[in-house]
C-alpha cells in the first residue's frame, strides 16, 4: 500500500474520486455491453456537459469565498438569448454577439458584485434576485420564442477539430497532438516536480520508481483517451467544447492555484476577518469573483445555443443546481475555503458520467435525479464523516486500505 | 543519474505514443452496424435535402430493431397515454423500445437522442420540448443513418427530420370556428353575436396556426356583421395567450368584460384549448355574465364533464391513439424498406420543407360525446 501511496504522490483524496470515475465508467460499459466506452459516446458526453463544466469551474471560485450565485442559469440564457437576438435583428457577425453575450456576462456579474461587495446583501439574495430578475428577462425580451443563433456558434457548441495530415496514425491528427502536448506536458511537470523534490532532499522525496510508474500510467491513461477521442467517425475527433473547456480548467487552475488572487480567493473564504486583517482586499476579491462567474455563464450560455442551434426562452433553468452540486461532489467545504478546480472537474464529470451511463441504460429523467440526489448527499456525508473522525476520503473506505484495516485489526 | 531519468521517461513518453499511433483504423461508420454503402447514402441525403419524404432510402432494417421515442415530459394525460401506447405497440409489432421523456428539459432531451444513437436505434421518434433546439442531435442522428419523425409538434431549424406526424393545427382551428358559429346559432337564437378571441402560446408554432384556421371560417361572418368582436381585438398578438397560461387567459377575459361588457352580454368565446376554456368560464361566472358558448381542445377530462354537462359548448379530441397508430404505420413501413409513406402536405421548417402527415381532429358536443368516446372507459365514466 506504501508503493501505491507512493505512485499517487500521497495526496490520495484527490485520486480517490478519480478512482470512483474510473468504477463508473467500467461498471456502465460492462452495463451497457460496452456503449460506454466509445469514441461518439465520449465525444457526446464532453460536448453535452462542457456547459456545466464551465459553470462549476466559477461557482467552485464562489463557494471557495463562502457565497453561492444561484442566477448563473438565467444569466445564461438571458446573455445567450440577447445574443441570438441582437445578431438575428441587426444581421450581426457572429464574434460580435459572443463580444456581446460577454460584456452582459460582466455587466450583470459587476451587479451582483457591487450589492455583494459594496452593500454587503448576501450573495445567496443578490443571486436570487439576479435569478428571478434574469429569467423574467429571457422570457420578456423573448417573447417566450425561440431564436436560432447564428450559423458559425456550432463550430463551438458542437464542432469538431479538423483533419489534417498523414491517414496512417487511424485517427484525428489533431485530437493526436492533442493527446501528445498533454503527454508531454504531464511529463515535463513530473520531471520539474522530481527535480525540486530531490534538489530539497531529504525523506519526503519520492523515490525515482514511483514517479516513473505514476507518469507511466498517467501517460498510458491520457494515450487511451486520445485514442478514444481520435479514433471515432471520420471528421469527428475531441470536441470543439471540450477545448475550449480544458483551456479553461488550464486558466483557472493557474489562476487558483498559481495567483494572487488565487491565494486571497482561499483566504477570505477561510477566515475573512483574518484576510481582512493580514491585508487581502476582501471586498475586491467577492466582487471579482462574482463577475468572473457570471462571465463564465455567458460563456456556457453561448455553447450551449451553439450546440442547440438556437436560444430558447427556458434555456439555463436549474444549470445552478448542477453546477453546484458538482462542486460538492468534487468535495469543495460548504463553509468556503476548501476545495480545488481538479476536484470539481472530477465531481462534475462524475455527474456527467452517471447521467450518460442511466440514459444508455433506458433509466428515465425521473430515477436518474433521484440517483443523482443520492449520489450527492452521499458524496458530501461521507466526506463530511470523515472529516470529523479525521479519517480520509470516501473511497478510502469503500476500498480499505491495508494500513486502515490492519489497523483497525490491531 | 539525471540523465537515466530524461532516458526512462522519453522511453516511457515513445513507447505511449507509438501504442497511441497504433491504436487501429477508425471506424468508417459511427456506432450503428449498418453497412458503409447504407451510411453513406443517408449522409448523402442528409446533405442535398430537398423533399424529406422522397429522399429517404430503401433499404429496411431487421424486423426487432430499437426504436427511440423522445417525449418531452409526462405531465399531461396525452404524453402519459403516449409513453404507454408507444411501448405496448411497438413491442406488439416485435420491436424494442426505449421511451424516454426529458422533464421539459431541453439539455436532457439532446443527451437522451444521443444516446438512443448509442444504443443503435433505427428511428427515433421525438415529441420536441423545443422543436427549434434539437439541430446538432438530430442532424447527428441523420448521419448515423437513424430516420427521426417528429411526433405532435414541428421540428424547426434542422435538416436532420424525416417527417412528422401530428394533427392538422389549421384544420383544428378550422373545427373550432365552425363549431362556434355551430354553437352560437344552436344557443343563442338570432344574430348578431357579440363575440371575444383567444390565441395560444406565441412559443408554440402550432397557436397561430389554430387562430388562422379558426379565422379563416370567422372572418367572412365578421365582416358581414353577423358576428362582433365587440373590444376589437382580432389579431393574434392581440389574442395569444403567453406560455398558454390559464391564469393570464383568465386575466385578459376579466378586462375584457369589465372593460365592454358592463351594458352588453357575451355570446361566444372562441379559446384554443379546454384550460383556456375553463379560465373563461369562471371569469363569465364571476362578471355574471351568462354561460358563452366556448370552444375548446384537448378532451381533458375537467371540459369533457364540462362538455357533458352543457357548460362549455365543445371540445376538440386529438385521440393519441391515433397519433401512436400513425407514427408505428410509418415505422414499420421503413422497416419494410418502403420508405417514408407518400404526403402531399408539407411545411417550411426554417431550412428544408418536411413532410407533415395530419390527422383529422373529432369535434366533442355534448351530443356525440358518447359515441367518441364509446370505446374510452376512463372518459366514458366522466359521462354519467
Amino acid at each position: 500500500m506504501k508503493q501505491i501511496k507512493q505512485v499517487l504522490g500521497g495526496d490520495l483524496r484527490q485520486y480517490t474520486m478519480v478512482l470512483a470515475l474510473a468504477v463508473l465508467i467500467i461498471f456502465f460499459n460492462v452495463i451497457s455491453d460496452g456503449r460506454m466506452l466509445t469514441s461518439s459516446n465520449f465525444q457526446n458526453l464532453l460536448s453535452g456537459n462542457a456547459y456545466v463544466l464551465i459553470l462549476a469551474l466559477g461557482m467552485l471560485m464562489v463557494i471557495v469565498i463562502g457565497q453561492i450565485d444561484l442566477s448563473v442559469g438565467s444569466v445564461a440564457g438571458f446573455s445567450a438569448m440577447a445574443m441570438c437576438i441582437l445578431a438575428q435583428k441587426y444581421e450581426l457577425p457572429w464574434f460580435i454577439g459572443v463580444l456581446i453575450a460577454i460584456a452582459i456576462g460582466l455587466a450583470i456579474g459587476a451587479w451582483h458584485g457591487f450589492f455583494l461587495a459594496k452593500l454587503g446583501i448576501p450573495g445567496f439574495i443578490t443571486t436570487l434576485g439576479g435569478m428571478l430578475m434574469f429569467r423574467g428577462g429571457v422570457i420578456w425580451i423573448s417573447k417566450s420564442i425561440s431564436v436560432p443563433a447564428p450559423e458559425e456558434l456550432r463550430f463551438f457548441g458542437s464542432g469538431y477539430l479538423p483533419e489534417w495530415g498523414p491517414t496512417f496514425t487511424g485517427m484525428n491528427n489533431s485530437t493526436l497532438l492533442l493527446g501528445i502536448i498533454a503527454i508531454v506536458w504531464y511529463i515535463y511537470t513530473e520531471l520539474k516536480r522530481y527535480k525540486s523534490e530531490a534538489s530539497i532532499g531529504g525523506d519526503s522525496a519520492t523515490p525515482l520508481w514511483a514517479v516513473v510508474t505514476r507518469v507511466v500510467l498517467v501517460s498510458l491513461l491520457l494515450a487511451y483517451f486520445t485514442w478514444l477521442f481520435g479514433s471515432g467517425r471520420e471528421g469527428t475527433s475531441f470536441p470543439v467544447p471540450g477545448l475550449i473547456l480544458l483551456i479553461l480548467i488550464f486558466i483557472y487552475h493557474t489562476i487558483t492555484q498559481k495567483t494572487t488572487f488565487g491565494r486571497h480567493v482561499y483566504a477570505v473564504g477561510g477566515n475573512k476577518n483574518a484576510a481582512a486583517l493580514s491585508g487581502v482586499n476582501v471586498s475586491r476579491t467577492y466582487f471579482l469573483t462574482m463577475m468572473n462567474m457570471s462571465l463564465l455563464s455567458a460563456i456556457a450560455g453561448v455553447l450551449f445555443v451553439g450546440r442547440s442551434t438556437a436560444a430558447g426562452p427556458a434555456d439555463g433553468t436549474s444549470w445552478e443546481m448542477d453546477a453546484i452540486a458538482s462542486v460538492f461532489i468534487g468535495g469543495a467545504a460548504v463553509s468556503g475555503g476548501v476545495g480545488t478546480i481538479l476536484a470539481t472537474v472530477v465531481g462534475g464529470l462524475v455527474m456527467a458520467v452517471l447521467n450518460n451511463g442511466l440514459m444508455l441504460m433506458g433509466v428515465g429523467a425521473d430515477k436518474t435525479q433521484v440517483i443523482k440526489g443520492l449520489v450527492l448527499l452521499a458524496a458530501v456525508a461521507v466526506d463530511v464523516y470523515n472529516k470529523n473522525s479525521g479519517r480520509s476520503s470516501i473511497i478510502g473506505k469503500l476500498f480499505p486500505s491495508k494500513e486502515s484495516t490492519e489497523k483497525k485489526e490491531g | 543519474m539525471r540523465k537515466k531519468v530524461l532516458a526512462m521517461l522519453l522511453t516511457a513518453a515513445m513507447s505511449v505514443t507509438m501504442l497511441s499511433a497504433c491504436g487501429g483504423g477508425r471506424e468508417g461508420s459511427s456506432t450503428s452496424d449498418s453497412s458503409d454503402a447504407s451510411t453513406e447514402e443517408t449522409a448523402d441525403a442528409g446533405e442535398d435535402s430537398g423533399d424529406a419524404a422522397e429522399e429517404t432510402s430503401s433499404e429496411g432494417f431487421e424486423a426487432d430493431a430499437t426504436i427511440g421515442i423522445a417525449l418531452p415530459w409526462l405531465g399531461t394525460q396525452n404524453w402519459a397515454e403516449a409513453q404507454d401506447m408507444f411501448k405496448e405497440q411497438l413491442e406488439a409489432e416485435g420491436f424494442s423500445a426505449i421511451v424516454q421523456a426529458a422533464d421539459q428539459k431541453v439539455a436532457t432531451q439532446q443527451q437522451q437522442i444521443e444516446s438512443m444513437i448509442e444504443n443503435g436505434a433505427k428511428v427515433i421518434v421525438v415529441g420536441p420540448v423545443d422543436g427549434s433546439q434539437l439541430g446538432t442531435v438530430l442532424e447527428k442522428a441523420k448521419d448515423a443513418g437513424v430516420y427521426v419523425l417528429g411526433y405532435d409538434r414541428l421540428i424547426e431549424n434542422t435538416t436532420g427530420v424525416d417527417g412528422v406526424v401530428q394533427f392538422g393545427s389549421v384544420k383544428t382551428g378550422e373545427l373550432q370556428g365552425q363549431a362556434l358559429l355551430d354553437g352560437l346559432k344552436e344557443k343563442k337564437g338570432d344574430g348578431p353575436y357579440n363575440i371575444e378571441l383567444f390565441g395560444g402560446g406565441p412559443a408554440d408554432p402550432n397557436a397561430p396556426n389554430f387562430f388562422t384556421g379558426a379565422m379563416s371560417v370567422l372572418q367572412p361572418e365578421i365582416d358581414a356583421g353577423n358576428l362582433v368582436v365587440v373590444s376589437g381585438q382580432t389579431d393574434f398578438t392581440q389574442c395569444a395567450t403567453e406560455d398558454w397560461d390559464n391564469k393570464k387567459a383568465q386575466q385578459r377575459m376579466d378586462s375584457l368584460l369589465s372593460g365592454n361588457y358592463s351594458d352588453k352580454e357575451i355570446d361566444g368565446v372562441l379559446s384554443p384549448n379546454d384550460g383556456i376554456a375553463r379560465a373563461i368560464l369562471t371569469a363569465c361566472e364571476d362578471a355574471g355574465q351568462p354561460v358563452p358558448v366556448v370552444t375548446g381542445l384537448d378532451a381533458e377530462d375537467e371540459s369533457v364533464k364540462l362538455v357533458w354537462e352543457g357548460t362549455q359548448y365543445c371540445t376538440v379530441a386529438k385521440p393519441t391513439k391515433d397519433l401512436v397508430a400513425k407514427t408505428v404505420e410509418i415505422i414499420k413501413s421503413l422497416q419494410a424498406g418502403d420508405g417514408m409513406p407518400p404526403t402531399d402536405v408539407t411545411a417550411n421548417n426554417g431550412k428544408v420543407d418536411v413532410a407533415i402527415y395530419e390527422l383529422d381532429p373529432t369535434v366533442v358536443t355534448q351530443e356525440n360525446a358518447k359515441e367518441v368516446f364509446a370505446d374510452d372507459e376512463a372518459r366514458m365514466e366522466l359521462l354519467q
